[in-house]
């Protein structure tokens, strides 16, 4: 079993869809997106292109991430995903130096969204921060874990869930039938920056 | 325009009603997301009293289970701390851009009161002053207390913000001549070649955004084309097959050199269509009438095979002649089809059109071709066993290229495409948007809305969301209302005669009896939305004596002119019917179901907040009008929602109804017995299957559309003789009422040679709803990242050439001097003479602290007069000559 | 598209990379010294003296910078997880045997100060784990493969030639200050000449070794003419080099009496300044790679 992400760039419009419905389901606190897609241009008028790139942890098969980790913090499933022991991390950022992917993240604390309002957290920002503080916290690193809570109770990836083109496949790379492993058989599947070696549980299928 | 925000924002510290404590609970309540008017099937996930998260409903066919940004970041909006919580009373007395109001917290009581007092006195003396001024975002809220009020109070004043000017009085308009819908949209079940002409359907702007954004995926992975038109390298352009970039507002003039090259030079065209769908085959008399059967009074067409003239519905006609000349009565009359093909040919040749659109030659040859040869006119497609005609092409537009002068006609002009090929309606082609033929719900028979002919064959609408249907035209007489609207044959909304200088000059030429009194606003930030902010406030707005507002912000508009501003319940505090009827923004094309939808509310609306329905309806009773308020919500009924009302469930207007007793009944009258308020709430939506002769309605229903728009000369004629005894003929140029296809330029295309060498045109991001998303937290942040959203986009080499470097403020300035600011960003993704501006940021609002300040105002740079108003349908151009130029430091 | 540096590791961490260095480069210097003994005996102490404390002040700048600084202790935890834990092994190694090295000089320990070879073969291992140190801090920015400026058999070159030149010119300072080593620091100053040669032409090398990527010529670019130019012109380049060379070369070529040993001072401080801006150049000019897809390339959002 290894989880795994198809997302198809052909279908991708660049909605952010996934970025805050990753931010909803996580409750990630200001600044922080799990779901970060980029925006980019190439090309030169009047032939420039234009293309998003959404992007998340590759949860990769041979992690840089992990490989830096001092603590044992960082720590890899059967399921092959990436995870953050928060009682274990002492927030030394290495792992954010070393991910090739941009795909960790530390926060030094809960910043309120509305700094222009006095006092008290609104209803869903005091929800909110109690469970970013439950399920992560500060100074630590944090990172995407394919919404591993909400796949055990048989539901998809929140991003997933979301995508209005239906650009993102989530399921099971080891299963040679999974409609993730045949998607990037039959449509060019490729991962992000090869080069670093980390084999990316990720994959992306050409925009063209 | 220059704006320095002074005074600092006042949030009070705010105690709100708190979540019902001690309650633990764990719920998902099914409702609709308000987020935009596409109207998403959602569910809300509350625990103890908070909404926590929200999803799409996997049940609803509007949205089937997705989530936009702009809904998933909703729940900020319901828990910002800069909403509006208590009614506020204005107590600085002057009004203006940028003024601060110094708001006073008052009581629902004394809000009322005040409201009331001055409401009964304009009752008393005259209550035509009255205006109501709604959004469109609310579309769903906008239909009952807008109505009811004005025809209960008895004022026909009225006005969804920039709707209309902006986006759809030409398009709505030919769109419901011509597909008895809103909009239109690629068949994307079928479909195999789009031309995008300034539209983003299915890519996230647009009409019933996540299932489009869906269908337009699959079909591009099946390998559809689409090509698009665009000055920017928009997101429907980066993910079609071809971008090419054209010169704003002139898209007309490119369909007609479509249209050219497929009548002229390929000789491919639909010919069965046009003889049996429009009115292509009439005979058209020297003076440009129709020939008509003295009997009967209906049109003739030319049998060929017998060799004479026959009425249009004669059942013996063998086969029209769509060519030649023809002698019926002692008079040559020539098919319409005839005049139009040499009119196009005359007028429009390739080299003339390229030179307008600087569009190449050679593109033009070549993207007619493709969209011809992949219409595959002749053949068949069999679904649910009937034969129907496949036509994989379509010609689709929106906002971008109907808001400029000829708004009306290019609309026409590119939606003439579709039915040049026959591709109107029929699986592949070019389908009216939100499937506008409904047989109703079973068990019910409504909503109905089968289109049905007029006199002459032509297609009637059967529901229509104004009072006006586009067709048959409103006959033009003396004015009567303040922004003349009512005297043009085919105007929705009206721009040019309030919000310039000369209204005053306007209302005395046209006679008009009575002033502006008083404004009811319902969320519209007409500020900000309508065109220069400076011209709307004090042309338009600032005439008013009393304008209360109900908002769920204080925006531009409340801080600038509301003298008592109300606080709105949001989209998931309240209680609305209907929303996903008139089918107009939220049914997706080719889907397999309909849906009936309703918004309940997930929580009890905060603080003091409160819905606008309900107070509207407290009014009317205060007021004492009740009864008429009743009365005008079941007149209004039978035309939005298709098909009358039962007695049953019609208001007595003798009886007392609180806001949920209305929807209840409306609900019940349209859905059944059993399909009451109480039962909607739990599923929060009926659905029920969609059939082929719904969706491919075309030649199911008895109807032609005009290619030769004859009744145009005499309503122009008829415009000329009222303006012309109030003595102001010139109030249209009624060379736009002429039968056949044109295009006329803006203003900024007759500006040659000028130091004004660039056109300034906006575009909208798909995460933000014009001006009302910029507060909210989650979609600031993605906005601040993003690279483009809140800078001004410029051609690589143009700024280079100019002397420009990336990220540096620059001035865009028109040519009356107007100008805005901004941080310019060099790319290779805009036409070489534009400059690009993003949806509409740039906000200054004291209650909207996120959104101050964030990227840039674009409506500054529009000129709201006549020389910028369709003579047709008199909506807006919406694009600027500018010149730009570098900021020097601290300006 | 534009690539933006690492904004994660700043002062905090320059300053442990530069303390670690430092540490290390005057033990270095220390030991050396104490095997040379004679004359060199006072530069032997302070080299020493200074070692162990400088490391283990860089140590508490490095804990200030956790986001947890109360699990600091868990680094030490899992040895064989990463070259990490296996630096922080050998600098801890390296702050035992420098305290106990450190011992000798001190009461009550001082007796021992005259047991040559127990100290001097304490100094050898704690130099070769002091060496460690010096590149262990370029080897940890290293490990960092996505950022080209710092994933480069260069840096813990440079890093070592500037501990060691960094750790010659804190003692030059500690002598100076315990008095009466002129001879020994004049000489000193001597040395340092060579190291900062040394230390130029390996920045040069440094430097010259970006434009193989993008994203080590985007840092390359940043450092030289954009915004971190200014603190490498002047801080490293200015401060950390020629003002020290300069200084020194005129100390010993052509300053007679009291002037070359205060000239060695001055150009001591400077060069020990350059050395802290050398770490912070290296860290502020850190980019990551771009992601590629297809003919794209995408700035990472989160660095
Ligand atoms: N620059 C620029 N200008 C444009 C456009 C553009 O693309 N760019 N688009 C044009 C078009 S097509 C249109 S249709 C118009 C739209 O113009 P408007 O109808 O004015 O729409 P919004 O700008 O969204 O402003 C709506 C206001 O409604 C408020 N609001 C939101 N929800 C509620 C609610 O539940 N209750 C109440 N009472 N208020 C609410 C918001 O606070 C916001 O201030 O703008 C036009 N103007
Ligand atoms: N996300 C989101 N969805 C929305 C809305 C929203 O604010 N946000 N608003 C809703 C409303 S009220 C409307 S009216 C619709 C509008 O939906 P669309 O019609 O899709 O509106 P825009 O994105 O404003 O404009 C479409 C394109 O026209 C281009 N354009 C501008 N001028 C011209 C021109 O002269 N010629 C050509 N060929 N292209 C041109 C722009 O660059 C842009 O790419 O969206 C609705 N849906
Ligand atoms: S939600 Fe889907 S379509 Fe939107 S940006 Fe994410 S992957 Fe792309
Ligand atoms: S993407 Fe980065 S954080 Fe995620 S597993 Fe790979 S290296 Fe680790
Ligand atoms: S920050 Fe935490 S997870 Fe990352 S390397 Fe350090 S200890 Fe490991
Ligand atoms: S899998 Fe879950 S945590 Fe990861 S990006 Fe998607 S929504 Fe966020
Ligand atoms: S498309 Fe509009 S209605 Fe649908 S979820 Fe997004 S904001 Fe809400
Ligand atoms: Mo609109």
């Amino acid at each position: 079993m290894r989880y795994g992400f198809v997302i198809d760039l052909k279908r991708c419009y660049g909605c952010y869809s996934c970025q805050v419905a990753c931010k909803a389901a996580n409750n990630t606190p200001r600044g922080v997106d799990f779901a970060r897609c980029l925006q980019g241009e190439t090309g030169t008028y009047p032939n420039a292109l234009r293309q998003m790139l959404p992007t998340l942890c590759m949860q990769c098969a041979e992690p840089e991430c992990l490989k830096v980790c001092p603590t044992g913090a960082t720590k890899q499933d059967e399921a092959g995903i990436v995870t953050v022991d928060k009682k274990l991390c002492m927030g030394c950022k290495y792992c954010m130096m070393a991910c090739p992917y941009g795909q960790r993240h530390s926060v030094p604390g809960w910043s309120t969204y509305f700094p222009d309002a006095e006092g008290e957290l609104d209803f869903y920002q005091t929800y909110a921060k109690g469970r970013w503080e439950e399920r992560n916290g500060y100074g630590i690193a944090t990172k995407c874990d394919f919404c591993k809570d909400r796949v055990k109770e048989g539901k998809k990836p929140a991003c997933a869930e979301a995508c209005p083109a239906k650009a993102r496949y989530f399921g099971d790379l080891d299963d040679p039938e999974s409609e993730v492993s045949i998607l990037i058989k039959r449509e060019r599947g490729f991962q992000l920056n090869p080069e670093f070696g980390t084999e990316p549980s990720v994959y992306y299928l050409p925009a063209r | 325009m220059e704006l320095l925000v002074k005074g600092e924002v006042i949030m009070e510290a705010q105690t709100a009603t708190k979540p019902q404590t001690g309650v633990k609970e764990d719920v998902w309540i099914p409702t609709s997301c308000g987020g935009c008017y596409a109207q998403c099937g959602i569910r809300c996930h509350r625990v103890d009293g908070v909404i926590v998260e929200i999803e799409g409903n996997p049940d609803s066919p509007a949205g089937s289970g997705k989530i936009c940004a702009k809904g998933s970041a909703q729940l900020m909006t319901l828990y910002d701390p800069h909403r509006i919580n208590y009614p506020l009373k204005r107590t600085n007395p002057e009004k203006g851009v940028g003024v601060d109001p110094k708001w006073e917290r008052i009581s629902w009581d004394e809000a009322y009161d005040i409201i009331v007092t001055k409401l009964k006195k304009y009752l008393e003396i005259d209550p035509r002053g009255g205006y109501f001024q709604a959004t469109t975002v609310q579309t769903s809220e906008i239909r009952f207390a807008v109505i009811a009020f004005m025809r209960a109070f008895g004022f026909k004043n009225y006005w969804v913000s920039g709707g209309g000017l902006w986006c759809g009085n030409g398009a709505h308009f030919m769109n419901g001549i011509m597909h008895a819908a809103w909009s239109i949209i690629p068949d994307f079940n079928y479909n195999n070649y789009t031309l995008y002409f300034g539209c983003s359907k299915g890519h996230g702007a647009g009409h019933a955004a996540l299932q489009t954004a869906q269908q337009v995926a699959d079909a591009r992975a099946r390998g559809m084309k689409a090509v698009v038109f665009d000055p920017y390298l928009s997101t429907q352009a980066a993910k079609g097959h071809e971008w090419i970039p054209i010169r704003v507002g002139t898209d007309g003039a490119l369909a007609l050199g479509l249209i050219n090259v497929l009548l002229n030079e390929l000789d491919l065209y639909d010919a069965e269509y046009l003889k049996l769908k429009t009115n292509a085959g009439y005979l058209i008399q020297p003076d440009g009438h129709y020939m008509r059967d003295e009997k009967t009074n209906k049109p003739f067409i030319w049998d060929f095979v017998d060799n004479k003239a026959k009425t249009f519905d004669d059942p013996t006609i063998k086969d029209y002649a769509l060519e030649g000349k023809y002698t019926v009565e002692g008079f040559t009359c020539t098919p319409a089809f005839q005049l139009f093909k040499e009119h196009i040919r005359n007028k429009y040749p390739l080299d003339k059109v390229s030179k307008i659109t600087s569009v190449p030659v050679s593109t033009i040859r070549r993207v007619a071709k493709e969209f011809g040869e992949h219409a595959q006119i002749g053949s068949t497609i069999t679904l649910d066993g009937k034969k129907l005609p496949l036509r994989p092409s379509a010609a689709i537009f929106f906002r971008g290229s109907q808001g400029h002068v000829n708004s009306g006609w290019t609309c026409l002009c590119i939606d003439l495409l579709n039915h040049v090929v026959g591709a109107a309606d029929v699986p592949g082609g070019a389908m009216g948007h939100g499937s506008p033929v409904c047989h109703g719900l079973p068990e019910t028979g409504k909503p109905d809305t089968v289109p049905y002919a007029c006199e002459d064959g032509l297609m009637v609408v059967k529901g229509w969301v104004y009072d006006h249907k586009p067709y048959p035209l409103r006959k033009p007489a003396p004015p009567t209302r303040l922004d003349l609207q009512d005297m043009f044959p085919c105007s929705v909304y009206n721009a040019f005669t309030i919000c310039s200088p000369d209204w005053e000059k306007y209302l005395e030429t046209f006679k008009i009896d009575y002033r502006p009194t008083f404004m009811v606003n319902f969320g519209s930030n007409s500020v900000m939305t309508m065109g220069n902010a400076q011209e709307v406030t004090e042309n338009f707005l600032k005439k008013f004596e009393f304008i209360f507002s109900f908002n769920i912000y204080n925006n531009e508009f409340t801080e600038a002119v509301a003298d008592i501003v109300l606080p709105d319940s949001c989209f998931l505090e309240r209680y609305t019917p209907c929303v996903t009827f008139p089918s107009t923004f939220c049914h997706p094309t080719g889907i397999d179901h309909w849906v009936w939808q309703i918004r309940q509310p997930v929580v009890e609306p905060l603080y003091e907040r409160r819905d606008f329905n309900e107070v509207m309806l407290e009014i009317a009773k205060k007021l004492g009008i009740e009864e008429k308020y009743y009365d005008a919500i079941n007149k209004v009924i039978p035309i939005r929602y298709g098909g009358d009302m039962s007695e049953k469930y019609k208001l007595d207007p003798k009886k007392q109804y609180s806001w949920q007793d209305v929807c209840d009944r409306v609900l019940k009258d349209r859905l059944g017995d059993s399909n009451g308020l109480e039962a909607l709430k739990k599923t929060g939506l009926v659905k029920w299957p969609n059939k082929v002769e719904e969706l491919y309605w075309r030649w199911f229903v008895p109807v032609r559309v005009p290619i030769y728009f004859e009744y145009f000369i005499e309503a122009g004629e008829q415009l000329k003789e009222v303006a012309s005894s109030f003595g102001m003929p010139e109030i249209a140029d009624y060379n736009f009422y002429k039968p056949l296809a044109q295009w006329n330029p803006c203003p900024s295309h007759t500006m040659e040679g000028s130091e004004y060498d660039m056109w300034a045109f906006c575009w909208r991001p798909s995460f933000h709803t014009q001006s009302s998303t910029q507060n909210n937290p989650w979609l600031d942040e993605i906005s601040t990242s993003d690279p483009w959203v809140y800078l001004i986009q410029i051609n690589e080499e143009t700024g280079k050439k100019k002397g420009l470097k990336d990220g540096q403020m620059i001035w865009v300035e028109n040519p009356v001097g107007k100008r805005i600011k901004g941080p310019v960003r060099l790319v290779h993704g805009v036409h070489h003479e534009h400059v690009c501006i993003a949806g509409c940021h740039g906000h200054w609002a004291r209650g909207t602290p996120i959104a101050r300040g964030k990227g840039v105002f674009f409506d500054d740079l529009t000129e709201c007069d006549l020389a910028h108003t369709d003579s047709l349908t008199q909506g807006s151009d919406t694009c600027a000559k500018v010149k730009i130029y570098a900021c020097k430091e601290k300006e | 598209m534009l690539l933006k540096p690492q904004s994660k590791w700043t002062w905090l961490v320059a300053a442990y990379l530069f303390l670690a260095g430092v540490g290390a480069g005057a033990y270095i210097t220390g030991v050396v010294a104490d095997w040379l003994g004679g004359e060199w005996a006072g530069i032997a102490r302070i080299g020493v003296v200074l070692g162990f404390p400088c490391v283990l002040v860089g140590c508490a700048f490095l804990v200030a910078d956790l986001g947890k600084p109360e699990n600091f202790w868990r680094a030490w935890m899992r040895p064989n997880t990463s070259w990490i834990a296996r630096g922080t092994i050998v600098i801890t190694v390296f702050m035992i045997l420098g305290a106990i090295h450190f011992g000798f000089w001190i009461w009550p320990f001082d007796s021992l100060v005259d047991a040559d070879g127990a100290r001097q073969a304490i100094g050898l291992l704690g130099a070769i784990f002091a060496l460690g140190t010096a590149i262990y801090t370029g080897i940890l920015l290293g490990a960092s493969r996505p950022i080209a400026f710092w994933s480069t058999a260069m840096l813990p070159l440079l890093f070592l030639v500037s501990a060691l030149s960094t750790g010659v010119m804190a003692v030059i300072v500690g002598a100076s200050f315990a008095g009466g080593a002129e001879a020994a620091i004049v000489k000193l100053g001597k040395v340092d000449i060579l190291l900062i040669i040394a230390e130029i032409f390996v920045v040069i090398f440094y430097l010259q070794g970006t434009h193989r990527v993008p994203e080590s010529r985007a840092s390359a670019k940043l450092v030289l003419v954009e915004s971190v130019a200014p603190l490498f012109w002047i801080g490293v380049a200015g401060l950390g080099l020629v003002l020290p060379l300069a200084l020194e070369l005129a100390g010993a070529f052509a300053l007679e009496g009291t002037g070359p040993e205060v000239a060695a001072i001055v150009a001591s401080i400077s060069g020990i300044i350059g050395g802290l801006f050398l770490r912070q150049v290296v860290l502020a000019g850190g980019i990551h790679a771009p992601l590629k897809a297809g003919r794209f390339e995408y700035a990472l959002a989160n660095t």
